[in-house]
Parts: C-alpha cells; sequence; structure tokens
C-alpha cells in the first residue's frame, strides 16, 4: 500500500458517499486516483471534450457548473460545487460528455479517478453506486436515517409501548363510593384538576368511570338533577386490563372501543388508571384522539392541552422519520381542526348561530395554513368572508363580527398561534368583508400591483375555507383564478417581486450568510418555491392552495419534466424538515414552549456536513425555480 | 568524536552483491530529459525528517517523496520509509516527527532504505521545500551507506515560491506559510510524506501560476527562473 493513503483516509472519513464505503474498496479508489490542481478561472472539463473520462472530487476550492443556455432543463446546469462532492455523475453513468462547462471559481484541488476505475468501483461498492445512482434521493435517504437515529435515542428514553401497564400508571386513582352524589363527584373531579374519576365497592372493585366529555353530555346538556348518585350517569363495566398487560394492548383497546381511559385490575380491584394521555407521553397513537378531545373541547384549557398535545405528537411523527410534507399536513390539520373548535364555540357563545348571520359566514385560513404547511412556529393569518343579510349593511355585518372575531384571534393566540403582527386577522375590519368586498379588492391587486398589493396577494391568494359557509371560499376561488388569467400583466409583477428572496448561495462561498452568521430558511429557502408554485398554480388555473400540489399539477402547463418538478419539491420538502426540527430543537430546550421565539434562522456550521450539502442542492433547486419563473416571465 | 567513531564503524559495513547490483542498476538508468513539458514528466517531491537540524551531526531518519506525474499528484506513487537508528534521537525532536524510539529501531536498514528510496526516484529529477538541507541529509546518508556521491537535479520552491510571487517574499518564509497562503492544510506536519504531499501541491500551484505569467513548460524552466531569482537575491 502506497504511503500517501492513510494520510487521506481522514478527508473521505468526513463525506459522503465515501464515509460509508467499506476500507478496502476505499483505498483501492485511493490506489487509482489522482491529486488535480486547477487555478481560479481555469476550465476542468468542458463539453467540448467529450465523453467524461474522470470522476472528481473537489479536496479544497470550488467548482461551478456554468448553464448552458441550449439545455437549461439539464440537472448539471447550475452547480456549484465545493469541497467533498462529486461530479460529474450524469455524464460518467451515462457515458456522455458533460453539458455544462465545469469551471474553478477559486484555486481547487480534485482528486481524480480514471473512468473505467469509475466504472469498476460501482460494482464494488454498492454505498458508492447507491449514492451515484440515486444521488439527491440517496442524500435525503441518509439524512432521515440520520435523524430518525437522533429522536429515537431521545424517545427510547422514554417509556415504549411495550412496557407493561405497571410502569406507566403515575398516580392512585381517584376514586368515591357509588352512592356519591354527582355534585361531589364533579366537585371533586375541579379540586384535583382530574379528567375522570371511578366508583369502587368496599373490596376495591370498580363498578364504573365518569370523564370529563361525559360531563357535557351526560350532566349539562340534559341538566340532570346534580344530587342523585353518580352511578346512575357512569359508565358501568369499564374496559380493564391486568398490570402486566402491554401499553400497546391499552392503545388498541382505546382505539377500537373509543373511550380514553383504561381501568387496570389485580384480582378484580382497581389499582391503576391508564388514560389516553399517559400513552401519547410514551408514544404516537391515536391521531383519532387528539382529534377526538379537541372536537369536544369546551374550553380554552382543553384546547391548549389539545395544542400542546398536537406539538407533542409533530415530535413523535418526526421520531419516526415521517416526510415533512405529511407532517406539516397533519400539523396543519390539527390546527384546522382546532380553530374550527374556537370559531364554533365562539359563535356559540356570541349566539351568532341564532342571529340572521348563521350560515352566511366562511373562517379562512391565510398564508401557511391556507397552504397546508403549517410549522410549529406560525402566527395566525386568518380573515372572514360574509353574505349581507337583507335589511343589514356589510359595515352593520362588521360591527356584529368583529368583537366575536378578536376574542377568536385572542382565543388561538392563547393556543400557542401568535396574533399576527401585520395585523392581517379576522378582527381586523380590512380582513372582515363580505364576498362582492373581496371580489373587488382582489380586482383592485390584479389590476394596480402596488408593492403592498403584490404583498398582500402573496399572503391571500393562498386562502382557504375552514369553517362555515365554504362555498363562499369556492366561489371566492374560482373567480380569482379567472381573474389572474385575465391581467397577465399580474402575474408578471408577481413573479418580478418573487425574485427578490433569493436562495443565499454565492459565488465564492457557499453560502451567503447575514450579520448574524445564520441562514433564514423560511425567506430565503422556503419563500422561492411557494412564491413560484403560487405563480405557477394561478397561471394555470390550479385550485390547489399547497405548494407542492401546486407544483405538481402545474407541471404539465408548465412543460417542466416530472423528474424536475420531483427535484423541486423534495428540495422544499428537506427545507421544512430542517425547520421543523430547528423548532423542535427550540422547544424541546424551553420547558414553556413560548412559539413567539421561534424562529427561522439556522447556523450552517451547527449542520452536519451531510445536510449542509443536501440545503445547498436545496438552495440550488430553488433557484432552478426562479430562473423558470424569470424563463417564463421573461424578467 | 563520538559521532565521529559511530560514523566510521557504520561505514566499514560492505554492500552485499546484490546491494552493489542494485545500485549500479540505478547508476545506468537513462536521464531524464529537464526539458520535457509539464503534461509529459515526472518529477519526485521530497521530504525528510531528521535527528536535528545540525547538518553535520544529526542523521536522516525518514524520507517521504510524492511523485508528480503529467501534472497530477499520483496517488498510488508515493514513497515513504523510516531508517533503523542506531540510536534513538531525543526526546525533543520525537515529538516533532512523531516517530516513536521502538519505530527508530524497528525501520529499515539505511542501506536497503536508501536503494529503496532509489528504487523509487528512478532518474525524476527531484523537488522539495528548503534543497539544501534535504540535500545534503541524503547525500550524506548516500555517501555513508551506500559509498556514492548522489547527483541529481533539485529544484527548491522556497526560492522558485517567491520567485512567482515576489510581493510575498518578506512574509512568507515558511512552508507553513506558503501552505495557509493557498489553504493548503497538512493535517500530519513533520510527517515526511504529508509534508510532502503539501508540498507537491504547492509545486502543481507554482507550475500553474508559471504557465501562465512566465510562459515556462518544463522542469528546466523552472530551475531558470529559480536561479535567476536565487542570483537577483545575492545582488539586493
Amino acid at each position: 500500500m502506497s504511503a500517501i493513503h492513510t494520510s487521506q483516509l481522514s478527508f473521505f472519513a468526513t463525506h459522503a458517499p465515501f464515509n460509508r464505503m467499506d476500507q478496502p474498496h476505499l483505498l483501492w479508489m485511493l490506489e487509482r486516483m489522482q491529486l488535480g490542481y486547477y487555478a481560479k478561472g481555469e476550465v476542468i472539463i468542458t463539453p467540448e471534450q467529450g465523453t467524461v473520462q474522470r470522476f472528481l472530487v473537489i479536496k479544497q476550492g470550488m467548482v461551478q457548473g456554468e448553464q448552458n443556455v441550449a439545455d437549461a432543463s439539464d440537472a448539471d446546469s447550475w452547480l456549484e460545487l465545493s469541497t467533498g462532492e462529486c461530479f460529474p455523475l450524469g455524464a460518467l453513468l451515462a457515458h456522455r460528455p458533460v453539458a455544462s462547462i465545469y469551471r474553478a471559481v477559486m484555486d481547487t484541488f480534485c482528486y481524480e479517478l480514471p473512468l473505467a476505475a469509475f466504472h469498476e468501483l460501482l460494482g464494488l461498492s454498492a454505498p458508492f453506486r447507491d449514492f451515484c445512482t440515486r444521488r439527491i434521493a440517496n442524500l435525503l435517504e441518509h439524512s432521515k436515517q440520520i435523524i430518525q437515529a437522533q429522536y429515537t435515542q431521545s424517545a427510547s428514553e422514554q417509556q415504549s409501548l411495550n412496557s407493561p401497564l405497571s410502569s406507566i400508571i403515575r398516580r392512585t386513582p381517584v376514586t368515591c363510593s357509588p352512592q356519591t352524589t354527582v355534585r361531589q363527584v364533579l366537585e371533586r373531579m375541579h379540586e384535583l384538576r382530574v379528567g375522570s374519576m371511578v366508583a369502587i365497592d368496599e373490596d376495591g372493585r370498580p363498578l364504573g368511570i365518569l370523564t370529563l366529555p361525559d360531563v357535557l353530555e351526560r350532566i349539562a346538556l340534559p341538566q340532570i338533577d346534580l344530587d342523585q348518585p353518580v352511578i346512575g350517569i357512569m359508565t358501568a363495566q369499564p374496559t380493564s386490563l391486568p398490570p402486566q398487560a402491554l401499553a400497546y394492548e391499552a392503545a388498541l383497546s382505546m382505539a377500537k372501543q373509543g373511550f380514553r381511559h383504561i381501568l387496570v385490575v389485580e384480582n378484580e380491584k382497581l389499582v391503576g388508571l391508564v388514560s389516553e394521555k399517559d400513552l401519547f407521553s410514551l408514544q404516537r397513537v391515536g391521531l383519532g384522539q387528539i382529534g377526538q378531545a379537541i372536537r369536544y373541547a369546551i374550553n380554552t384549557e382543553e384546547l391548549q392541552q389539545a395544542a400542546a398535545d398536537i406539538r407533542h405528537m409533530a415530535h413523535n411523527m418526526m421520531a419516526q422519520g415521517i416526510a415533512p410534507e405529511q407532517l406539516t399536513q397533519f400539523i396543519s390539520t390539527f390546527n384546522d381542526l382546532l380553530t374550527v373548535r374556537v370559531v364554533e364555540l365562539e359563535y356559540a357563545a356570541s349566539e351568532i348561530n341564532a342571529s340572521p348571520l348563521a350560515n352566511r359566514l366562511c373562517w379562512m385560513a391565510l398564508g401557511s395554513e391556507g397552504r397546508l404547511e403549517q410549522t410549529l412556529s406560525t402566527d395566525q393569518d386568518n380573515a372572514l368572508i360574509f353574505t349581507v343579510p337583507e335589511g343589514m349593511t356589510a359595515d352593520g355585518v362588521r360591527e356584529l363580527l368583529l368583537p366575536v372575531a378578536r376574542r377568536i384571534n385572542e382565543t388561538l393566540a392563547l393556543c400557542g398561534f401568535p396574533l399576527c403582527k401585520g395585523e392581517i386577522m379576522a378582527s381586523n375590519p380590512k380582513w372582515c368583508l363580505s364576498l362582492e368586498e373581496w371580489r373587488s379588492l382582489f380586482l383592485n391587486w390584479i389590476t394596480n400591483g402596488t408593492p403592498v398589493a403584490l404583498l398582500h396577494a402573496s399572503i391571500f391568494f393562498d386562502f382557504r375555507s375552514l369553517h362555515g359557509a365554504l362555498n363562499l371560499g369556492e366561489e371566492l376561488r374560482d373567480w380569482l383564478s379567472r381573474a389572474a388569467c385575465d391581467y397577465p400583466r399580474f402575474l408578471h409583477q408577481m413573479a418580478e417581486n418573487a425574485m427578490f428572496n433569493r436562495p443565499p448561495l454565492g459565488m465564492m462561498r457557499d453560502f451567503v450568510l447575514g450579520k448574524e452568521h445564520k441562514l433564514n430558511l423560511k425567506v430565503n429557502g422556503i419563500t422561492p418555491f411557494v412564491d413560484a408554485a403560487r405563480i405557477f398554480s394561478l397561471a394555470a388555473g390550479v385550485n390547489h392552495t399547497g405548494t407542492t400540489g401546486r407544483l405538481r399539477q402545474s407541471a404539465t402547463h408548465l412543460n417542466v419534466p416530472v423528474t424536475e418538478v420531483d427535484g423541486w419539491i423534495n428540495a422544499f420538502l428537506f427545507i421544512q424538515m430542517l425547520r421543523l426540527r430547528h423548532h423542535y430543537e427550540a422547544s424541546a430546550n424551553q420547558a414553556e414552549v413560548d412559539t413567539e421565539m421561534l424562529d427561522n434562522l439556522i447556523d450552517p456550521d451547527l449542520l452536519n456536513e451531510l445536510d449542509r450539502r443536501i440545503l445547498k442542492e436545496a438552495f440550488r433547486q430553488a433557484r432552478k425555480v426562479q430562473a423558470k419563473l424569470a424563463q417564463i416571465y421573461q424578467i | 568524536m563520538k559521532n565521529l567513531f559511530k560514523s566510521w564503524f557504520a561505514s566499514a559495513a560492505k554492500l552485499t552483491p546484490e546491494q552493489s547490483s542494485r545500485l549500479a542498476k540505478w547508476q545506468h538508468l537513462q536521464e531524464t530529459d529537464a526539458v520535457a513539458e509539464f503534461e509529459h514528466a515526472r518529477y519526485v517531491v521530497v521530504d525528510v525528517e531528521t535527528t536535528g537540524l545540525d547538518l553535520n551531526n544529526d542523521t536522516l531518519i525518514s524520507i517521504g517523496a510524492v511523485a508528480v506525474l503529467n501534472g497530477k499528484i499520483a496517488l498510488n506513487d508515493s514513497f515513504s520509509i523510516i531508517l533503523q537508528q542506531s540510536k534513538i534521537s531525543h526526546r525533543e525532536n520525537i515529538l516533532i516527527h512523531g516517530i516513536s524510539g521502538s519505530a527508530q529501531q524497528e525501520g529499515v536498514i539505511p542501506v536497503d532504505a536508501l536503494l529503496a528510496f532509489l528504487d523509487y526516484l528512478g532518474k525524476s529529477p527531484l523537488v522539495a521545500f528548503h534543497v539544501s538541507f534535504d540535500e545534503t541529509m541524503i547525500r550524506r546518508a548516500m555517501r555513508q551507506y551506500l559509498k556514492f556521491t548522489f547527483k541529481h537535479a533539485w529544484l527548491d520552491l522556497a526560492y522558485l515560491l517567491p520567485a512567482l510571487w515576489p510581493e510575498r517574499l518578506r512574509s512568507h518564509r515558511s512552508l507553513d506559510d506558503w501552505g495557509r497562503q493557498f489553504s493548503i492544510n497538512n493535517d500530519d506536519r513533520h510527517n515526511a510524506v504529508a509534508d510532502a504531499l503539501q508540498t507537491a501541491q504547492l509545486l502543481q500551484v507554482a507550475i500553474s501560476k508559471a504557465k501562465q505569467d512566465q510562459k515556462t513548460s518544463c522542469y528546466d524552466d523552472l530551475r531558470g527562473l529559480e536561479r535567476r531569482f536565487r542570483c537577483a537575491l545575492e545582488y539586493c
């Protein structure tokens, strides 16, 4: 073995895919490599050189793939490669010339492997082959595995669903005799802040259970006599399991029977109580249960608890490696439910439903909630559409609605959705409008295209109806699709506006960082995709409000190959995932989650090597999306 | 006195017939064409570690070398050897190059080590940073163990680099200075191969610059640049 190898191994040990290759294969590769030097500005490979003859790994420096205008959709264009990155994979695999000119943008050293050895190595090393053939997909997969490993670790610090119920029981159950009055039971539950009460006989055998949701259904609504014995309204013979039973059996029982409590009984005696919440803190079961909890919530405290559960669940889902698309949809879906419940409760409290306004209101989610892309750090963006009842004016309706909307906004804030700093909320008279008013407002934005109008359009045009007369939202959406197409100038202006948020990739260094040495994942990472998707979908008449859905459905209209759109979507989702992880980590480090404290700023130096590379690739994709936009609208 | 005696004693050993024929074979190799273009030539970049900096009394501990073949560093064409020491070097010295006492004792018999180096070198021109040190150490060892005077072409990057970047003459003196200038890292400074690799990378940078600025195309041109610069320095 040549002496030089050991000194180079440490380099390869820190870069994918070499860090996953077997040492003998790595040495085999090194044995056949050369180290080349390219001064700043020097061309490394060009299309004119014909079929590529070598595989290159950047030891230090930076290489840029200059876009070949004739073939703009080629995956090799828009490249900016730095230390540890390999090129030109596509051309090597296809035995073709490169599509771009590869040039050193600073003094660069590259390890170089001859073509024949490259192909032999593909046969020898599975990780290497995987990497070269699957590239970005592989990087994402690898990153996901690392994330899973990290989260499983923290999850395994908790108990698992395989632990026996005896290890989960947290406290002795609160019990009463069957003859205790309903009033006494409720007082006791309130005093001890428990969600359930079990009646037992003298021998400790459970006879029945009363839980908080029962209170609404069996006590409050029928307005029963509170002085009767509680046993009469309890659920008799509640489901029970022995202490040796495993947590997942309890979870299954709950799921099947729709109960939220399981009694733990040994020798017929009650020894404990396991609630759904106890299991939640362990595991990720029962999305349905959170949904139930929200639907039946009767006060802000319960909704706050549900909001906490949603966050907790999001963490568990991350641990499972659930894709960010599903994850953000999940968060948004539950936030929808929560919002709907808040709206319902406030409408009920203010007797809106009994007023002439019943069935004339549509609560809309805007911005990221409208796109079903909420993360854990989302302030509220919402608005109301209404139709004016006979004999009333729009201003009259507003006068009635605004105080109610204000309370809804405030309750949402208590549940962890900070009030919108820009006052884009239904309680703002500007955003509580009749259908006609919305139309003329949108038309005004579309025809004038002032900077403010464009900014508003980027928030409001992602609207989605959440509650009430959903048809109002649909009507507005259909109208908007038609109107946007009638005014191509507007889309052009939107496109121009969208070019302002450039992905933070520089020509010389890899990331361009602000004063704080941080990257803004939202503004510079997510926004280019979101903005482009909005414009594409408006132009294509796609009614979808989600970014990934918009991109997919607009692909044919744009005449962009599906694989390329997939590349955009993967990149978008990866950045979303980093945001989610960032928010999770930030909130895990503090006892009380203050969602206003969550930001989108990350220090790229704190990312692992792999994530940093994928993030760069993702930013490159963002550039490509913007390039497409620029091409279509000739900016 | 002790040193003198020891070197006389060591030199008393005779080369075996096989060792003699290896040496003869190397001496009869065809000389390399020093005007061959960079793209069609092999240079050997060398670095040595020694028991100290005294050119007269310190001895050679290890040789590391890297070949630059047709302008690129060939990773499988490198050389590293530790010469067996009769006396282990001082602790302070070991701390510099990291070759432990036992590694020094277990090294290759000096005659064989030097022959292996010649086999590896062939007649390729040599390159080093501060040639006078490496050249003296190697030549002394050759004379002592192989009984022959090692005459070879050497190029000194310590002069060539400031010749190409005269504005850095005052600020850049050591290998570390130039390494930093071009961000050529060396994770294992004072390991002979790692230093040779770093020097070889500097050679690549120098060749690129010389081609661009001075239209040089071969080893001899680089030596010419080096020589002119040294003369200029002496007149300053």
